[in-house]
């Protein structure tokens, strides 16, 4: 028998993980929680319900920052409007999980706590350098997302023990822009043959100021690929140069090959691609973004 | 400790006492007797047969813990509307033709709602959106989403209802008999038919492809608390076989015996609760000897192979040699050599396999399950039992979908074991990893072909191989190799033919019964490597195939003529224009394309073998009531495809009465008769020949007895749904009842048999395998393939098939537009890998973005026996997508594609490799 606790506030929550002494379990959507106690992955003895939590629940965008609270649905996440006009990156990763009614129940702290290497949420995350509040009886701090990844289906934030209340983003002044892709082996209602998030910011002279590309599953974490990224800085976006950073990314990348999904030889070949054409995007988005204001203060 | 949850539930309060980490899916269909909302995967989001609203949101309630929704507001399907009172999305799913099978209706309809609180002008691709997560197997997604459309306009006043067309029975667009219930989550299926004293029953499975079962130790399973029995081999009052359906095959192997797949079975355990049997099923402890395993047939076929049954490793073969092949061949001008491979295939029915038995008020054990004819089952559960078949009953119930799975008569004899033991009502169902492992699937084939023609583009020679995995049983698939070669040489004429299949054994699933049984891989083969000769000769696709079709009445390569009108010319005529449209707009598109994006055109044609063999005569009956209601008693069980409702349009249209006057009795073999050997798409025709015949008998017998009481001639009588009228004086009339009760009185029955018989016209042959019954169609397929990824978009199917007559026109439509996406699924997405797959998580059928545009063209070339005309059509339609889709892959890439699925990796290998493959 679990029990089951609705937390009315962090401090709730934080309270009933102390009490289970790590036999309690932080839940959002459950999307993954019910798999893994189904499957006996886990088997908490409290589940710690976050998702009435009203600090929680709400997406603010405050200058540059956006604060997504970490019982924000994917769904919401997908239907903001500032995050569906500005910030396609996050907008199109969180379409891609699951489907709809998954998305309705599923967050985005969630997907960066189940840590898979290609999961569409944790890689937007480390696409827009993104950071995760984490609260336990110590205290609060911020993290890089980044940093989260132990390995596959272990995260460095213990969710018997911690909660993550909060992810936050800098969307930059100018000429910023961000792009997603996905290959799968349908479109719908699959695991990622190779996805990828992109986030670029161009100089008055429309050369690469900053690249970040997010690229899985190609290693046992999301992959930064900081060699394309580095490539990039300081040149005009052009096709040969994005094809450029596509063939680093791919010299950088080390996926296996998933016998259901695909093989390490073509996520290899379809990376210079999908890096290349993710990066357009971004790059005709933060192009275009120049001319529009920035939302108010 | 349980929890105390209370929410609204479809408008009300309700509390639950209850463990609040249970699913709320299990939640309202254990407790809550809701049983509208289904489950179709093991409680993993696969599937989406299990979505309600959460305030207003579809989710998931299978991931859906009951605490979450403490003091929120549920709504299922059985909230949304009932059958007096449909929501207007429930209508227009009825109206649309968008219900076959109904099992994934509820989560559908559900999602739709949803969409159009929100947003009650969604575009299509929103639509998509809404619904891409929800799995149809039946449909193809098409009428589902025209029924949100159209849903959606009602409710924004811009559509009327559909005015009800009372003329016209048949070829009318006839609204399904009791979509209300489907569409309201009233329907119970097996699982949600109510037996609360019923016990629960888990199969013992092996993990091993291959081993011997050493032993056997059920101590442990019986100690654990709920579990009530462990039945084994030993168990088996009669027979431990299935044979005369699967001539190899155990129902449980014993112990000394082996076993020859993953999955299978050893143990039944029986037990009060499905967590305890589960539990039980942990426990058992059997103890196996691993033997070698071989699960390529080639290897099988090898001389050192394991030999998997005492016979060696080759379950089957069939031949037909017809004119000199190997002259024929060296006599053209251009000949192709190719080799085709396909994958296993699941079915992957929404409603997994299950079953209820129980003891009737008659004393017979009787199984509710899914069939293709319950009588077929009866006669292979009663000997396991070691009892006569009247002492079996079978009745199926609404089933959520079968294309072929529900053959396979394991289930029910499985579970009438267990009733026999225990005495009491025992369910079982499936989960669906076990369905993935241990149902029958599609047999891969290996095709090796070489084809010849001559430079004006006549066919000359075949040399065909076919080499078919049965995997460890037969299951059904005794007769495969016959059906390989008849669709691998198609409806065409060959100098020379010399054709061979043989059926291996391997240590894979067992391959049995699937649309199509073994046409659509070698159709497939076929009509790609005419495609290959067609290019290589510059010629037409459609005129090469005019050009060699099969002409009526002449003797065919397979030594007799076709016994039914063909229709091939007028599907080739039909298509051709749509075929040359599509083939100058994609070379348009190329012309001026830059970026990744090819397109291409394909076409295939098929025939198809329905009707099965055997002796051509199927009995039904039909009877007036007491009620002054018409029944037609017949066995042809709907598990989606329509068949009940077309019954019903044959027996009203042939009484010229309305539908509403005929009730049905369908499928229990307690009560209608045995239809003969199922499947094949044989029901319209045969079993609605029987229908037909029997309302005939009806309508004259009751002429009869009405015009005694009129005082008029028997053939001045005109039937009406409840009354019997003077034709000309409507004055002169009398109801049915009266007529019934009358007959009653005198002692005249009211119930007669129709025979629907054919072998006079079809006698016995001497030839092998004799079945002159064809259909015919093709389909045109454009594609999109991503020429940097190898991603492919179908994007249009246009599909021609000769229907003989349509009785419902729009079912057909769907019919088609069904297997158009599955044989997409086959051709791009499906393959099932012993021991690597394991469910819809990785095996992957087509959603509803998948979904093409379809255009379907029903050809109505009249069969010269069948009732009003008909043919057969729902294994049919699905032979050409394959080819089409593959062939216009080909041409948009410029490279052949010779094994499906034709994954993105696949494709992008074959355009690197170039050529040939």
């Amino acid at each position: 028998m679990t029990r089951y606790c609705l937390a009315a506030s962090v401090e709730e929550a934080l309270a009933l993980l102390e009490e289970h002494g790590g036999e309690a379990r932080i839940m959002a959507g459950g999307t993954d929680v019910m798999v893994d106690i189904r499957k006996g992955k886990i088997a908490p003895r409290c589940l710690v319900d976050i998702t009435r939590i009203a600090e929680l629940r709400q997406v603010t965008v405050e200058g540059e920052w956006v604060n997504v609270g970490a019982a924000v649905t994917f769904a919401e996440i997908r239907q903001h409007p500032f995050i569906a006009q500005n910030v396609h990156v996050l907008a199109e990763a969180a379409r891609c999980v699951g489907a709809l009614p998954i998305q309705t129940a599923a967050t985005w702290a969630g997907n960066i706590v189940q840590a898979m290497p290609a999961a569409d949420g944790a890689l937007a995350a480390v696409a827009l350098r993104a950071e995760a509040r984490i609260v336990d009886a110590t205290g609060a701090q911020w993290r890089p997302v980044e940093s989260l990844f132990v390995r596959p289906g272990v995260s460095a934030v213990n969710p018997c023990r911690q909660i993550i209340t909060h992810i936050r983003f800098r969307v930059p002044q100018g000429s910023w822009g961000s792009a997603w892709s996905r290959a799968g082996r349908r479109e719908s209602l699959v695991l990622p043959t190779l996805n990828c998030g992109a986030c670029l910011t161009l100089g008055a002279d429309g050369a690469v100021q900053d690249a970040v590309i997010a690229l899985g599953p190609v290693a046992p974490r999301p992959f930064r690929s900081r060699q394309a990224e580095a490539f990039l800085c300081g040149k005009v976006p052009d096709s040969a140069t994005l094809a450029e950073a596509g063939r680093i990314a791919q010299g950088e990348s080390n996926p296996r090959t998933s016998p259901t999904r695909a093989s390490r030889e073509y996520r290899l070949a379809l990376i210079p691609a999908m890096v290349a054409q993710t990066l357009e995007a971004a790059a005709d988005r933060a192009a275009k973004r120049a001319s529009y204001p920035l939302p108010p203060r | 400790m349980d929890a105390t949850i209370s929410f609204t539930l479809n408008g009300r309060t309700v509390t639950v006492r209850s463990d609040p980490s249970r699913t709320l899916l299990e939640v309202l269909r254990n407790d809550l007797g809701l049983t509208g909302t289904k489950q179709g995967c093991d409680l993993e989001g696969e599937c989406g047969a299990c979505t309600v609203l959460l305030d207003g949101v579809p989710v998931r309630s299978c991931l859906t813990p009951l605490g979450k929704v403490q003091g929120r507001s549920v709504l299922t399907v059985e909230g949304l509307g009932d059958p007096e009172r449909l929501h207007p999305v429930q209508k227009a799913f009825a109206d649309a033709g968008a219900v076959q099978c109904g099992y994934c209706t509820p989560g559908m309809i559900m999602g739709a709602a949803a969409l159009l609180m929100r947003n009650p002008n969604p575009s299509r691709a929103e639509i998509v959106d809404a619904l891409e997560g929800n799995l149809c197997r039946c449909t193809g997604y098409a009428k589902i989403v025209a029924a949100v459309e159209l849903a959606a306009a009602r409710m924004r006043g811009e559509a009327a209802e559909a005015a009800v067309s009372g003329e016209k029975v048949i070829g009318g667009d006839s609204v399904r008999v009791d979509v209300a219930e489907r569409v309201t989550g009233r329907t119970r299926y097996v699982e949600d038919i109510p037996m609360p004293d019923a016990l629960h029953m888990r199969v013992v499975r092996s993990p091993h492809f291959h081993a011997r079962v050493v032993a056997l130790n059920a101590d442990k399973a019986l100690q654990v608390p709920g579990v009530l029995r462990v039945l084994t081999a030993a168990d088996i009052p009669g027979q431990n076989s299935i044979e005369g359906y699967s001539k190899d095959e155990t129902v449980l192997v014993p112990v000394g015996g082996t076993v020859k797949m993953v999955g299978d079975a050893v143990a039944l355990v029986v037990a009060t609760t499905p967590e305890a049997a589960q539990a039980g099923a942990e426990a058992v402890e059997v103890d196996y000897a691993p033997l070698p395993v071989v699960l390529d047939p080639q290897e099988a076929l090898s001389p050192n192979a394991v030999s998997i049954h005492a016979d060696g490793n080759v379950l089957s073969t069939f031949a037909v040699a017809h004119g000199d092949a190997d002259e024929a061949l060296a006599a053209s001008d251009v000949r192709v050599d190719t080799t085709y491979r396909t994958s296993y295939l699941e079915h992957a029915t929404l409603e997994r396999e299950a079953a209820l038995g129980y003891i009737d008020e008659a004393g017979r054990i009787t199984v509710v399950s899914g069939t293709h004819e319950p009588h077929w089952h009866r006669d292979f559960v009663a000997p396991v039992l070691g009892v006569e078949p009247s002492q079996v009953r079978v009745i199926t119930p609404p089933t959520g979908g079968s294309f072929g799975k529900r053959q396979d008569p394991w289930l029910a004899a499985a579970t009438a074991l267990a009733v026999y033991h225990m005495r009491r009502p025992v369910r079982i169902a499936y989960t669906r990893r076990e369905s993935f492992d241990a149902s029958p699937k599609r047999h891969p084939y290996t095709c090796q072909y070489a084809v010849g023609a001559t430079k004006d583009g006549e066919l000359t020679g075949l040399r065909l191989r076919v080499t078919a995995n049965t995997g460890a049983y037969d299951s059904g698939g005794y007769w495969i190799p016959n059906y390989a070669v008849v669709a691998g040489g198609g409806p065409y004429r060959w100098r020379g033919v010399d054709a061979f299949a043989q059926s291996v054994y391997t240590n894979g699933p067992k391959s049995g019964q699937m649309r199509g049984y073994g046409t659509p891989q070698s159709n497939f083969a076929l009509e790609c490597t005419l495609d290959e000769l067609i290019q290589r000769l510059g010629d037409d696709p459609v005129e090469f195939r005019l050009r060699n079709a099969i002409r009526q009445h002449e003797t065919t390569w397979l030594g007799y003529p076709v016994a039914e009108s063909l229709g091939y010319r007028q599907v080739l005529e039909a298509i051709r224009p749509r075929y040359q449209a599509l083939e100058a707009s994609a070379r348009a598109f190329n012309e001026c394309e830059r970026g990744s994006w090819r397109k291409g055109v394909g076409l295939a044609g098929m025939w198809y073998r329905f009707g099965k063999y055997g002796v051509p005569r199927v009995a039904a009956e039909a009877e007036l009531g007491l009620d002054g209601r018409f029944v037609v008693y017949c066995s042809a069980p709907d598990y989606g495809q329509g068949i009940a409702t077309v019954m019903v349009q044959l027996a009203a249209e042939t009484l010229g009465v309305s539908r509403d006057a005929i009730r049905l009795v369908n499928a229990d073999t307690a009560t209608t008769l045995d239809s003969g050997v199922p499947g094949a798409s044989r029901a319209t025709y045969w079993v609605g020949g029987a229908v037909c015949r029997a309302v005939t008998s009806l309508r004259e017998v009751v002429a009869e007895a009405a015009s005694e009481m009129l005082d008029c001639p028997p053939s001045a009588v005109v039937l009406t749904d409840d009354r019997v009228m003077v034709q000309g004086d409507a004055a002169r009339s009398v109801g049915l009842r009266e007529v019934a009760a009358e007959m009653e009185r005198l002692g005249q029955s009211r119930k007669v048999t129709g025979v629907f018989d054919l072998r006079e016209q079809f006698p016995q042959h001497e030839r092998e395998m004799y079945t002159p019954h064809f259909v015919t169609g093709a389909h045109v397929a454009e594609v999109l393939v991503n020429v940097a990824t190898g991603q492919v978009r179908v994007t249009r199917v246009v599909a021609a098939h000769d229907v003989g007559r349509a009785i419902n026109p729009r079912d057909a439509q769907g019919q088609i537009e069904g297997a158009v996406v599955m044989g997409l699924g086959a051709a791009l997405l499906e393959e099932y890998v012993p021991g690597v797959t394991t469910g819809f998580s990785d095996y992957y059928i087509p959603t509803a973005k998948a979904m093409p545009e379809i255009e379907v063209i029903l050809i109505e070339v009249p069969s010269y026996q069948g009732p009003f005309g008909a043919k057969g059509l729902g294994e049919a339609a699905m032979l050409p997508a394959a080819p089409a889709i593959v062939n216009a892959i080909s041409r948009a890439i410029g490279a052949r594609i010779r094994e499906i699925p034709a994954t993105p990796e696949r494709v992008l290998m074959a355009m690197r490799q170039g050529g040939q493959r």
